[in-house]
């Protein structure tokens, strides 16, 4: 396979909802900012990839076909993806692909979501039909109507994992912790939703229950709506994009992806309860493929739907041990953003956890949430100069679905 | 359409068909219009009708791998992924199963399931004779009230009820804790739940305590101050506005009725004969962190307040309104 470097990445701000753009105008918008980035024309892309969650929200079916023309992609193929929330990695590990096996030397990568379009008649508000549109990622026979959210999914992975993992991610305090971190890094992302924000822990501790023991108001993952795009490209393009821009390449180290069987259960290939295996298969794959080792990585820009499974999603990708997640926080193992700035790099043992502030308070679009995270993470390791980094993506029901991509900074950190 | 019959859409699950103005953040005018992505399905059940139409006879059935011996409930599919797709033989499977993991509470439902919260759902192992299987997605109920953490945890040995009146839906059947029934009740299949009583749930005893008089004292106190700022807050009388509830209390340190109506808060010591239901909290300080911008909503998911029913949650909501409209008002007038 072929090296494959991204040497481009553009967002738009992530709002709560665009009255001013639909869902053409937010992926346009991105294109235009990812293109202007990498200093490339359209003329220069071979091929698209659509990150798009769900038809729902977009209010059209296929709905990248009427995105195509827009964003200059004309008579280029075009392909789009859709893994619930790790829609965003998986169009990443397909612009990968496209570009490593040959087919193209560019690829533009773009994801989005128009979610809070959605609205319900019942109580007036956007987030009642949102939250159905999402529940609709159940099947229809057996789970749809026993009536559970996307919530609840996250969090019965969370119980599971408490049921054998006891006094980890239960305890509120180092959850709450976890989130004023993250606001502080979330408040230096000028694209951030949340970025005005200033949450505390006493905050997240006093904010009304969604789900008890294990999910606040203030520990869950915002409706977003947005777009970001990324430009992969072959060696031999990459250097010469790079060469234009100035910007060093970001190599894609290694792609690993897993999904778990939808059904839960005991034994054989059913997902267990009490683990994200999805996550640790993901990574595992990708540092092998990559040839290193979780303790070689001190960036992670990782999926956070809720702040318990991020814990959860933490040990998984190997940098706490399962069950003991609790030291990123007793063990001070997150990073603080105050003592790093805007050019350190973490110290020994440490790791920057989400600088983009996550899906949290960063914002989720979706369909290229994790287009957003790997838009930061190039950001971060450019500035900070640190040799790897890693994306992970989570999504569908009972978090089957678990993407990661370790990507590394052309020429190591100087 | 039958009349007789539900509607698949609620008829008020509706919006006027128009174009309205909305500002954008540049402050320019925009416009939005209402629509709708409703599909209507008459939808096979296909290859899962064997398990509807079982449940519809009062029977639990699943498949059984004649290799791998895994038993799928309910079956997925009736040929084995693990075994080369060989053809899975249907078996008749217990009523009672035990709950694989700690359940969930669903307290802020998405828009089709409002006015069902809150409710329980968790996955039951039912083949726990077979090496492996796959858990069942289920409705979890309890004859106790309404659900509360602690009833539906890890290895909560459970008993499959059926409704009454079976349409051939997952909503069928439904499991409650073992402990719960008598012996007869365990040993009878199908068990319908119109032979179980979730209408007058037992309240939980409350031991009085002397050392909570204090603060059932204190939280009453709290609450017939803010009683008397509702009378100079036009938000909190809007919140209550057309409604009237008396809602009696049970604590630990103590009883006390709450009055709503006509815009009007009251809290009487005691609790009449008329009260709509009684909710309880062994410990009365839940309602001083009420009035302190809390929330009685949050009592519940966190289980220090116990009601009988659906309907008695929805008083919640609008109750939890009231000290963040009082406090907004006296702000409002201090300025």
């Amino acid at each position: 396979m072929r090296k494959v470097g991204i040497v481009g990445a553009g967002i738009t701000e992530c709002r709560g909802r665009w009255v001013e753009a639909t869902y053409w105008e937010l992926f346009q918008m991105a294109v235009r900012r990812t293109l202007d980035d990498a200093k490339m024309t359209t003329d220069e892309i071979d091929s698209v990839v659509f990150g798009i969650y769900n038809d729902i929200f977009e209010h059209q079916a296929i709905p990248e076909s009427s995105l195509t023309g827009i964003i200059g992609m004309a008579n280029k193929p075009g392909t789009r993806v859709t893994s619930g929330g790790a829609t965003g990695f998986y169009a990443m590990r397909t612009a990968y692909m496209e570009v490593a096996s040959g087919v193209s030397e560019t690829v533009l990568c773009v994801g989005g979501e128009k979610a809070t379009d959605c609205f319900d008649p019942r109580s007036q508000t956007a987030t009642p039909m949102v939250i159905d549109t999402i529940a609709k990622s159940w099947d229809p026979f057996y789970e749809y109507p026993l009536g559970a959210t996307a919530s609840d999914s996250y969090m019965q992975m969370c119980m599971g994992y408490n049921d054998s993992y006891p006094n980890d991610i239960g305890d509120s305090h180092v959850r709450a912790k976890i989130v004023e971190m993250m606001c502080r890094q979330g408040n230096r992302n000028p694209f951030a939703q949340r970025r005005d924000e200033t949450v505390t822990a006493e905050q997240v501790e006093a904010s009304r229950w969604i789900i008890a023991p294990f999910l606040r108001l203030l520990e869950a993952c915002m409706y977003t709506e947005g777009a970001g795009g990324l430009i992969f490209a072959s060696e031999k393009k990459a250097r010469e994009i790079s060469e234009r821009t100035g910007s060093p390449i970001i190599w894609v180290k290694g792609v690993g992806a897993a999904n778990e069987a939808y059904a839960p259960g005991r034994g054989s290939y059913y997902k267990p309860l009490d683990r994200i295996v999805s996550d640790r298969l993901a990574a595992e794959r990708a540092y092998a493929m990559a040839g290193v080792k979780a303790s070689d990585i001190q960036i992670v820009e990782l999926h956070d739907a809720f702040v318990a499974q991020l814990m959860i999603t933490m040990g998984e990708l190997g940098f706490v041990p399962v069950g003991k997640t609790r030291k990123l926080v007793d063990e001070g193992i997150m990073a603080d953003i105050r003592e790093l700035g805007d050019d350190k790099r973490p110290k020994k043992g440490q790791i920057m956890i989400n600088p983009s502030g996550g899906l949290i308070f960063g914002g989720h679009f979706v369909g290229g949430s994790n287009m957003f995270s790997m838009w930061s993470l190039r950001r971060e390791m450019i500035q900070r100069q640190m040799a790897l980094g890693l994306i992970h993506g989570t999504g569908a029901i009972n978090a089957v679905f678990g993407g990661a991509m370790v990507v590394e900074l052309d020429g190591g950190a100087k | 359409m039958n009349k007789d019959k539900q509607p698949a859409l609620p008829l008020d699950f509706n919006l006027p068909k128009e174009t309205t103005e909305l500002k954008g953040l540049d402050g320019k005018t925009y416009l939005q219009f209402t629509s709708h992505m409703v599909t209507f399905y008459k939808q096979t059940y296909g290859e899962h009708s064997r398990f509807f139409l079982a449940l519809r006879d009062g029977r639990l059935i699943g498949a059984e791998c004649p290799k791998c011996k895994q038993v799928m409930v309910p079956a997925a599919t009736w040929h084995c992924p693990s075994c080369n797709f060989v053809e899975m033989k249907e078996v008749n499977l217990p009523h009672r199963g035990v709950l694989a993991a700690t359940a969930p509470i669903t307290v802020f439902p998405s828009a089709s399931f409002i006015g069902d919260a809150p409710f329980c759902r968790g996955y039951v192992d039912v083949a726990r004779s077979a090496p492996a299987a796959s858990f069942m997605p289920s409705r979890l109920q309890t004859l106790t009230g309404l659900p509360r953490p602690g009833i539906f945890v890890k290895g909560t040995e459970l008993k499959l009820v059926f409704e009454k009146d079976r349409v051939g839906s997952i909503r069928d059947v439904f499991w409650v804790p073992a402990s719960e029934l008598t012996k007869e009740q365990l040993a009878k299949e199908p068990l319908l739940a119109t032979e179980l009583d979730f209408a007058t749930p037992k309240a939980p005893d409350v031991k009085k305590d002397a050392k909570l008089t204090g603060v059932r004292d204190a939280a009453v106190a709290a609450m017939r101050k803010m009683a008397a700022d509702v009378e100079r807050s036009p938000r909190a009388q809007k919140d209550i506005a057309g409604r009237t509830h008396s809602v009696g209390v049970k604590t630990g340190g103590g009883d006390f009725t709450l009055h709503v109506s006509n815009g009007r808060m009251r809290i009487d010591d005691g609790i009449g004969d008329k009260v709509e239901f009684v909710m309880v909290a062994a410990d009365p300080q839940v309602f001083s962190d009420w009035v302190a911008d809390g929330s009685l909503t949050d009592g519940v998911v966190e289980g220090k307040i116990w009601l009988p029913n659906k309907e008695s949650f929805a008083v919640l909501p609008i109750l939890d309104r009231l000290p963040r409209s009082v406090r907004r008002d006296i702000k409002d007038a201090a300025r």
